[in-house]
């Protein structure tokens, strides 16, 4: 053995306990030397009751791990490790250690141990790899992972079982099909069919499932946001270029009849106050698209439904009153089902009609489906006999528009007496968002009116007749150049916020993929479209003409129709290929389809007094089918794709309410709300207690939804305890009462008394002064008489005080926008509102308000002054006086800090858990003798997570050391605007006892708080109408 | 509802807010060019001085550097952009000049009816608006 030799064994040997040298020899040791060198297989370790081999290539493999754990047990038995280069010093040192008799018993005892130990090292694998990874580079074979017969066999074993593990984790494939057929075009169908039963795709899911995290949401698989970081970019698509949504989950009800009886039934559920209703003369005439918020039959402040927006398809013969009219209803597809029940009862549409043939049977087609589904499965293993049956299978059709719709509930109903029919039109249409200034030139470029048929070409090809038949009428014909010319005008315009909101404008045009480009472009305005002549003023000043909003899209058959004739991308394509000239245009002549769409303007921004017609764009309408054939040209033309998450964005900049999280009072907002907190607390419970914000003792009580009614409640108390010990007593005696009460408002009162007196002295112009000025008691009786004469009709008197809503009347919110406003010195603000002077914040002025809407809340938006970004379920709170000190000498002061609070429940929760300790101890010690099932009720119930507030909620306004006022929906850092914005809702009553009390230099500052901060930022208040 | 029994001024017969509400329409506009600059009141003087100054200097090495800016204000932002123009002269050491055009444009303001039986109006107003030419001149 040479030298070099030698001292590479005593290296690996380093760690070898002594014993194992030992016991064996010196020449059983040189023999293991060499099998551990060389690797080569040696007679005698074959022997051993294991695979030998096995045991020595694990043992080399770990020699620390093994050693570690025998270590115990050999120096348990007495047994020392070898020193370093202990092996060349073993046969000379052996000699001295050698004991002089051993007894049998112990020795083998110690023997025994050991092996025992080796033993369990060896079978015990401590590395997390698989077994083929262990194997040295030499034995690998490709393919180890998949076929365990390519490993060597006494490895197989192991390998079977680590396969099998795997097998468990991975997800099952279906076996009875291979990749190949998985893939097969008609496979691929059924499979989307089948996969699409429960949550329903859009025509645009395989292009968004590549590109978006899709949510299941409201029976639709919706793509929440781009898998790319694209959240800037998509502002800036909405604000300089063009953000693309596909918005076809939204529900359309379909309302067929006589104007007069729509409008009848239609106008329990709207009210004037809340703005235009059905009946708007511009939106009546089908000029205009509306929008409105709907009510419950005659219950109008409360029970809110949702906001709606509809259109109307004009009229054929102005001026008949006795001709059948059409109305749309576009939804929220939460909002649906109420309204869908409320306008089926308003109505009177009980008779549902079952599908006719003019609708495909669900019933039929779905059949179809399993008759096809089950096919395949019974040929597993007959490859060969599928094409034959291929051809029986081959009528199997992608679902087009609803196929969740379930096939014995009918979508439309008749009344017999008011003759209104109501038709669910959900997924009947395609419906795309484009925002932004170039979506005017994106949609010029990819959409080209069709061309008109004239009667030269052969009538015998073309399968479009309603085409033909409307070419055949020359009114027709001029009314789609009319059509056209307006379209091609508003490629001339640079903002679809230029253009009247709501502009309605139909529009009949060839197939889209035919002018597809062959990249992705850029589309641009184009400067030489750009002329400032007559035809674009008129557009700008009156909008699209009546006539031109006609569209055929409103005629279901003619829908149909193009839906069935429309030629497949692969026959497109195919075309394509078999030009002469490659890359040519494509000329279909009469083959070529004709779609009738609908374009809509959507008004961006419209309240408030910056950043005007952001977010304004179109909507388009195209009939079912026809999603992908008009999405592609849009992107190829530079637009960009949003996603749930996006649309949030958009109505946060544009400070209006989202659908259905900024309606507190309405069913579908109410589940929202639920919902998400439950997500929230869910989200909150998987950080460990350390690692989460101990909500307690920040002061939040409800971080995960917001209790709006205990807020309205609370306010509701408060004024009236407020109220009453003014009657009773000297205004200090109010004073005292509200210190003992809290001492914020306490505070600030003492300002706010005399100026509230001082207000109702000086209120000289008020003709009704006298009686408003009248002693308290008399006030309080003459409340609901007063509720009766200002209220608009019986039904809002009738309504029960208690309940919640949130204000909506356009007047009020009018003169609360007007109050908000800090009604200061300085001269712009003066002049620009000289009509405000007339309704000053004084105590008649919202009295009667508060007494019509005691429990109220108002919809205000919020913006930071400084630093600060809020988020949901931000509390809204009132500035104490001190605040507004320290504000006036500094400017950039931030605002106070919230003392820690106490946390009550941490000790509780704390003993609880010493308790089951304590218990599963004794569990553990008399297992068997005590009765557990009726145990301590504590210990059953379930532990409650620490850091939230258990039980009821406590006085939710007074809990902190500000007053709180209301809670933030949505919030977040605004690009728009470059500070933090935030859209809430505050209690009306609070609001109004906070503006009265403010100095007019600083009305509407509030402060903010989110609910893991203690730092409270300063932001000021508005109302927008 | 509440506003039978509060008091109406004199003001409101000029503008009857009961049956309108005025809704300002975005100014036409035209498409713009790089060189363009529309001021506004709502930006920082400063940072719309520099944004003029960058396009005029061009990139580190005067690359891009355009010739000629036209700087555009409406209605109370004429006087900021005669601001901006001035003081790019000034700061030019000579190399700058400048012209200015006046013009009218036409705004549209919209009155949304409040209640249903009324139509929408336009209304047309004029605004005078600046348009300036910066231009770099060779120092003779």
């Amino acid at each position: 053995m040479s030298n070099a030799k030698e001292r590479k064994h005593a290296k690996k040997m380093r760690n070898q306990p002594t014993n194992v040298t030992l016991s064996s020899g010196f020449a059983a040791e040189r023999s293991m030397k060499h099998h551990i060198g060389g690797g080569k297989p040696f007679n005698a370790q074959k022997q051993e009751p294991h695979s030998g081999t096995t045991r020595q290539r694990q043992t080399r493999m770990t020699p620390h791990s093994l050693s570690e754990p025998d270590g115990n047990e050999l120096c348990s038995s007495k047994v020392t490790f070898k020193k370093k280069g202990g092996w060349k010093a073993g046969p000379e040192g052996t000699s001295q250690e050698i004991p002089k008799y051993i007894t049998a018993s112990t020795f083998a005892q110690a023997r025994a141990a050991e092996i025992r130990a080796m033993l369990k090292a060896v079978t015990q694998k401590s590395s997390n790899s698989l077994v083929f990874q262990t194997l040295p580079r030499h034995m690998r074979r490709r393919a180890m992972s998949h076929n365990v017969r390519r490993l060597p066999r006494r490895l197989q074993e192991m390998a079977q079982k680590e396969a099998e593990k795997a097998v468990h984790q991975k997800k099952e494939h279906s076996k009875n099909k291979c990749h190949k057929a998985r893939r097969c075009h008609i496979n691929r169908v059924l499979e989307f069919n089948r996969r699409q039963k429960k949550n329903m795709w859009l025509e645009t899911h395989i292009w968004h499932a590549k590109r978006f995290h899709m949510v299941k949401k409201w029976g639709y698989c919706l793509g929440e946001r781009p898998t790319v970081k694209s959240h800037r970019a998509c502002y800036r698509a909405m604000t300089s270029r063009c953000l693309l949504q596909d918005l076809s989950y939204y529900c359309c009800l379909e309302l067929k009849g006589k104007e007069e009886e729509i409008l009848k039934a239609l106008s329990q559920m709207c009210s004037m106050d809340t703005g235009l209703t059905f009946a708007a003369v511009h939106c009546l005439s089908g000029k205009r698209q509306g929008s409105l918020m709907l009510y419950r039959a005659n219950k109008y402040p409360r029970e809110v439904l949702g906001p709606a927006t509809f259109i109307w398809r004009a009229e054929t013969t102005p001026g008949d009153p006795s001709e059948s009219r059409q109305l749309w209803i576009w939804l929220h597809p939460t909002l649906k089902q109420d309204i869908l029940e409320e306008i089926k009862t308003v109505c009177q549409c009980t008779e549902p009609i079952r599908p006719t043939l003019g609708i495909p049977d669900p019933l039929q087609t779905q059949s179809q489906e399993k008759n096809q589904a089950e096919l395949p499965e019974e040929q597993i293993g007959k490859k060969r006999k599928r094409k034959d049956n291929g051809e029986i299978v081959k009528p199997i059709k992608k679902v087009i528009g609803d196929g969740t719709r379930d096939p014995h509930q009918p979508y439309a109903w008749l009344s017999l007496t008011t003759g209104i029919l109501i038709s669910d039109l959900t997924t009947e249409m395609n419906r795309f968002r484009l925002i932004g200034p170039l979506s005017h030139s994106i949609l010029t470029e990819a959409l080209k009116a069709a061309a008109v048929h004239t009667e030269g070409q052969d009538t015998e090809e073309t399968p479009h007749h309603w085409w033909m038949e409307a070419c055949k009428n020359p009114d027709s014909v001029c009314l789609h150049r009319k059509q056209e010319a307006v379209f091609e005008l508003l490629g001339g315009i640079t903002s679809p916020a230029e253009i009247p909101a709501g502009t309605v404008l139909g529009l009949t045009i060839g197939d889209p993929r035919i002018n597809l480009p062959q990249k992705r472009t850029k589309a641009s305005t184009n400067p030489e479209k750009c002329l400032d002549n007559e035809k674009v003023r008129q557009l700008l000043l009156e909008g699209v003409p009546v006539e031109c909003t006609h569209s055929f899209i409103w005629d279901q058959d003619i829908c149909k129709s193009v839906t069935e004739n429309k030629i497949p991308d692969q026959d497109l394509n195919r075309m394509r290929s078999e030009l002469l000239v490659p890359g040519s245009q494509l000329v279909l002549g009469s083959r070529e389809s004709k779609i009738p769409i609908l374009l809509i303007q959507q008004p961006g921004r419209v309240t408030g007094e910056d950043r005007r017609g952001w977010g304004s764009g179109w909507d388009v309408l195209l009939p079912k089918g026809w999603g992908m054939a008009f999405w592609i040209p849009f992107i190829y033309r530079g637009a960009r794709v949003g996603g749930l998450k996006e649309t949030v964005v958009h109505s946060q900049y544009k400070r209006s309410p989202s659908i259905p999280g900024d309606f507190p009072d309405c069913p579908a907002g109410i589940l929202f709300a639920e919902e998400q907190a439950k997500n929230l607390l869910e989200k909150y419970k998987r950080r460990p207690p350390a690692k989460r914000p101990n909500y307690v003792k920040l002061g939040t009580l409800a971080p995960f939804c917001c209790p709006w009614e205990q807020l309205a409640q609370d306010w509701e108390s408060r004024v009236q305890a407020q109220d009453e010990s003014s009657i009773a007593s000297s205004p200090d005696g109010e004073e005292s009462d509200l210190s003992s009460g809290d001492e914020v408002l306490g505070a600030a009162e003492p300002a706010t008394g005399p100026q509230l007196s001082d207000d109702v002295g000086t209120s000289a112009f008020d003709p009704k002064e006298p009686e408003e000025g009248m002693d308290t008691e008399c006030q309080v009786q003459a409340g609901p008489e007063r509720v009766k004469d200002l209220g608009s009709g019986e039904n809002c008197a009738a309504a029960p005080g208690g309940q919640l809503c949130v204000l909506r009347s356009r007047k009020l919110l009018k003169r609360l926008s007007a109050w908000c406003g800090p009604s200061s010195e300085d001269g712009r603000a003066a002049r620009r509102a000289p009509c405000r002077r007339q309704e000053e914040l004084t105590r008649e002025a919202w009295l009667p308000i508060l007494e019509h809407f005691p429990r109220a809340l108002v919809w205000v938006s919020l913006s930071l002054l400084g630093k600060g970004s809020p988020e949901p379920h931000t509390m809204i709170c009132i500035p104490a006086q001190e605040d507004f000190l320290r504000l006036r000498e500094d400017r950039r002061y931030c605002g106070p800090q919230e003392p820690k609070h106490r946390d009550p429940f941490k000790s509780k929760i704390l003993k609880q858990k010493e308790k089951k300790k304590l218990e599963k101890r004794k569990q553990r010690g008399c297992a068997t003798s005590m009765d557990l099932a009726g145990g301590d009720p504590v210990a059953r119930q379930e532990a409650l997570p620490l850091g939230l507030w258990s039980g009821p909620l406590p006085a939710v306004t007074t809990h902190c050391s500000r007053v709180l006022l209301g809670f933030v929906t949505q919030g977040d850092f605004s690009m728009a605007v470059g500070c933090g914005e935030a859209l809430g809702f505050v209690s009306l009553t609070g609001l109004l006892h906070v503006l009265a009390s403010q100095p007019a230099a600083e009305r509407g500052l509030v402060l903010l708080r989110p609910p893991a901060s203690l730092q409270y930022r300063f932001a000021r208040i508005a109302i927008e109408v | 509802m509440a506003e039978n029994r509060e008091p109406r001024g004199p003001v409101e017969a000029e503008l009857d807010p009961v049956e309108y509400t005025l809704r300002k329409r975005l100014p036409h506009r035209l498409p713009r060019r790089p060189n363009d600059i529309y001021v506004n009141m709502k930006t920082d003087f400063k940072a719309q001085l520099a944004r003029c100054q960058k396009l005029l200097d061009g990139g580190a090495r005067g690359q891009n550097a355009c010739t000629e800016i036209y700087i555009h204000g409406l209605g109370l932002a004429i006087n900021r952009a005669i601001n901006i123009a001035l003081q790019l002269q000034a700061g030019s050491f000579g190399s700058l000049q400048v012209a200015a055009n006046t013009s009218t444009v036409e705004l549209v303001d919209e009155l949304e009816p409040e209640t249903d039986a009324r139509e929408p109006l336009t209304r047309i107003r004029n605004n005078s608006a600046i348009h300036i030419r910066v231009f770099r001149v060779t120092p003779k």
